[in-house]
């Protein structure tokens, strides 16, 4: 599709209107457009709306009591377009499962002492950082992503995973590159790092983007799971909430276990659900018995 | 975080992209903060670049037509020239400007700030060793003319400021550097009197415009006493108690001597100047800073305009960043959607253009077509004293569609307007050829080169 001619000011009236100009004349059949193609194409020319009727909520909220009204930032306005595009975008299905987390638990107990002689706080984020690249390795097809226009999967040979880290100017997603490389110190270190470093708003652009996957993760804050947006162009995100001690039946008892929840989104038309129920259930098993990040 | 010197929306910089910034964001309802080292505000395009330089060469060109004018049985004695009048002349016109603005940001409530200001932090920064906050901040802060390394400190060796300084009018002037600057400054100090000599490095002078066109400019600039060395490289200048020695190779492999040299081998941004780094913000190697087309930097509160976000360095690119990322820190949907920048060079002959040139299209393998009229055949230009002139126009050949325009001759800068609206919307050809423009005028020539390629022209 080439970019139609319009003028500078039916472009100023596309970006107004948050309408891509190439999709509106390719819906058109045109190779120009005017400002009177717009009135055409809302009203119904047979192109789709570019947008949503929103008209039902803009409502005089004064009139149930007192507001304050504050601007969206210019930040959180550019998140929302691209969670929006993602969502309307990606047909994503969330597939659930645990991951028991005892052994990762006990591990870290007992480098407590070392962890603080090393000034690092050895996270289960760190582990499941490293296993899930692990995971990724095992199934290359999750490390991949779709090219724009659905014809062709790029699947990727580095294994750089994505940190969403919540901040007061809104989300952000730095990235630890080549985890597969890297020991557990020097990922948790990495992660503490972009985390405080996304805080005080000091990430490079460079520092974001290219990652494999993403890990969101609320297991500090609570909840028992979620279903979060999978943040293209990655094929999927991990969402995981609290680590919880939870009964668990071994056959003939109910054992208390610590219990990792975890929530996959993916992008179903990449990814089938048995593929998804068997790597999430594979990166359980990574969390369950630690030792097998070792082979 | 809100300091006791807080700035809602602060601008670094107060030239022709930094003062748009400042002026609509103000007119948008923001208090604004404009600081500039300077004690004036304009930047490099007001104080010592596009405007002091345009009032010498209207100068030179007087002096120029006078002295033709004896072709038309006309004769004017030599012209005495007083150097301290004509730059008290020019550091009026200059005042005039400066003043407006001053009046201008006193207009919008805008608090001008006499300083430096660097970032200490995303929503932090100093002026002058003092604390301020931030919300939105914009960066403007221009760029430098470029120093070729090597070469010696000394009084004689001039940058493009202390050309406009016109300190003297050397006898010999060597001009290292043929981009528009130089040029200028070889039609000002030609006329002024001075044997000028342009060396430049590329294979023409202007690089990047119509070879046609250069032709053209070269044969004036030639026959108003200049030299021109294309192909030249200057490998060291020295300087002796009489003069400067420049030893060059390549074209021209050889020595020769120079009373004053003009360095104009291009500017470089002045990204490095902000502290952007405890912003968070990177600055390349050449000292440019990355923009969006919202001019936004990677740090969503901060913008970047103008020649630090590299080039073209021209102030109209800049006033239109300027105002983007005034409006998008506002809330505003604007964007920096188009690449057309006009440039001009303010010669004798004047030489403008916009789009794509045909050197350009073939380097690039776009598929296009060109046309001209000679102004050798336009009545007007004729009649007003005019020499050899040229309009072109690079088009599609499929869709006829204007894709780059140049135009060489008088007022070629004014009539460049045309072609660049044409182009914006869209035109083709036949646009420009069923337009009706007024007889006789420089103007008819781009309807004259377009029914040319036409088929429909009658002129020729």
């Amino acid at each position: 599709m080439t970019k139609p001619i319009a003028s500078p000011s039916t472009r100023a009236f596309a970006r107004e209107k948050g309408v891509d100009l190439t999709v509106l004349a390719a819906a058109l059949g045109q190779d120009s457009i005017s400002v009177s193609d717009f009135e055409r194409n809302l009203t119904g020319g047979g192109a789709p709306a570019p947008s949503a009727d929103t008209s039902f909520w803009d409502v005089d909220h004064t009139l149930y009591g007192p507001v304050v009204t504050e601007k969206m930032s210019r930040f959180a306005m550019i998140a929302a377009k691209n969670l929006t595009a993602a969502q309307q975008l990606i047909p994503a299905v969330t597939h659930h499962d645990r991951a028991d987390m005892g052994e990762i638990e006990e591990f870290r107990k007992s480098l407590k002492a070392e962890a603080l002689n090393r000034g690092i706080k050895l996270t289960g984020l760190a582990f499941q950082t490293k296993a899930l690249a692990r995971a990724l390795q095992d199934f290359p097809r999750f490390n991949a992503s779709l090219s724009a226009d659905g014809e062709s999967l790029h699947i990727k040979n580095y294994y750089n995973i994505g940190i969403a880290v919540d901040t007061p100017h809104g989300l952000m997603v730095p990235v630890v590159r080549n985890v597969e490389r890297k020991g557990l110190w020097q990922i948790a270190s990495e992660i503490g790092d972009l985390a405080s470093r996304a805080q005080a708003r000091k990430i490079r652009p460079e520092e974001m983007g290219g990652a494999s996957m993403t890990i969101t993760n609320l297991g500090g804050i609570g909840g028992t799971a979620f279903t979060p947006i999978v943040n293209p162009p990655e094929l999927a995100i991990l969402g995981l909430t609290r680590t919880e001690v939870t009964p668990v039946w071994n056959g003939t008892e109910f054992i208390p276990k610590q219990m990792a929840p975890l929530d996959l989104s993916y992008d179903h038309r990449v990814i089938n659900g048995a593929e998804a129920a068997r790597f999430l259930s594979h990166f359980a098993g990574l969390l369950a018995d630690p030792h097998k990040l070792l082979l | 975080m809100t300091l006791e010197n807080h700035a809602d929306f602060i601008v670094f910089g107060a030239g022709p992209g930094g003062y748009a910034a400042a002026f609509r964001a103000a007119d948008l309802g923001r208090d604004v903060v404009l600081v500039d080292p300077r004690a004036t505000l304009g930047g490099v395009c007001l104080n010592e670049g596009c405007i002091p330089s345009k009032a010498l060469l209207h100068a030179a060109e007087v002096i120029r037509e006078a002295r033709e004018m004896s072709d038309w049985g006309i004769k004017f004695a030599k012209p005495k020239v007083n150097l301290d009048a004509l730059q008290a002349k020019k550091e009026r016109i200059v005042g005039t400007l400066t003043g407006g603005l001053v009046q201008l940001a006193k207009k919008r409530k805008v608090t001008v700030v006499k300083g430096t200001a660097t970032f200490n932090g995303p929503d932090i920064l100093k002026i002058d060793g003092e604390d301020w906050s931030f919300k939105d901040a914009v960066i403007a802060v221009g760029s430098s003319s470029i120093k070729l390394p090597g070469w010696p400190e000394d009084d004689r060796i001039w940058d493009s400021t202390a050309a406009l300084e016109l300190r003297e009018i050397p006898k010999n002037l060597a001009i290292v550097g043929g981009g528009i600057i130089g040029l200028e400054m070889a039609t000002v100090y030609s006329a002024l009197g001075s044997e000028v000599t342009i060396i430049e490095l590329g294979d023409q002078i202007a690089p990047g415009a119509e070879t046609d066109a250069v032709r053209i400019l070269a044969n004036a600039l030639k026959s108003q006493g200049c030299k021109i060395l294309t192909d030249t490289r200057v490998e060291t200048i020295k300087a002796t108690k009489a003069s400067l020695t420049l030893t060059c190779t390549g074209a021209f492999a050889g020595k020769f001597t120079a009373d004053v040299v003009i360095q104009s081998v291009g500017r470089s941004a002045n990204g490095n100047l902000v502290g952007a780094d405890a912003a968070g913000i990177t600055v390349q190697k050449n000292g440019t800073i990355d923009v969006d087309n919202c001019c936004a930097t990677s740090q969503p509160n901060i913008y970047a305009v103008g020649d630090v976000t590299g080039g073209p360095m021209l102030a109209h690119r800049a006033t239109h960043q300027g105002k983007v990322a005034a409006e998008v820190a506002c809330g505003h949907s604007a964007a920096m959607d188009t690449d057309l920048i006009p440039s001009v060079c303010y010669t004798n002959p004047e030489m403008a253009w916009a789009g794509l040139t045909t050197g350009r299209a073939k380097a690039d393998g776009i598929s296009h077509k060109s046309t001209a009229f000679p102004w050798a055949a336009s009545g007007r230009n004729l009649a007003s004293g005019g020499g050899d002139g040229l309009t072109k126009i690079v088009y599609c050949p499929e869709t006829e569609r204007i894709l780059g325009a140049t135009l060489i001759g008088a007022n070629a800068g004014e009539l460049l307007a045309e072609m660049v609206l044409a182009m914006e919307m869209g035109a083709t050809l036949t646009d420009i050829a069923l337009t009706v423009h007024a007889h006789p005028t420089l103007s008819e020539t781009t309807a004259f080169a377009a029914e040319r390629a036409l088929g429909t022209l009658t002129d020729m």
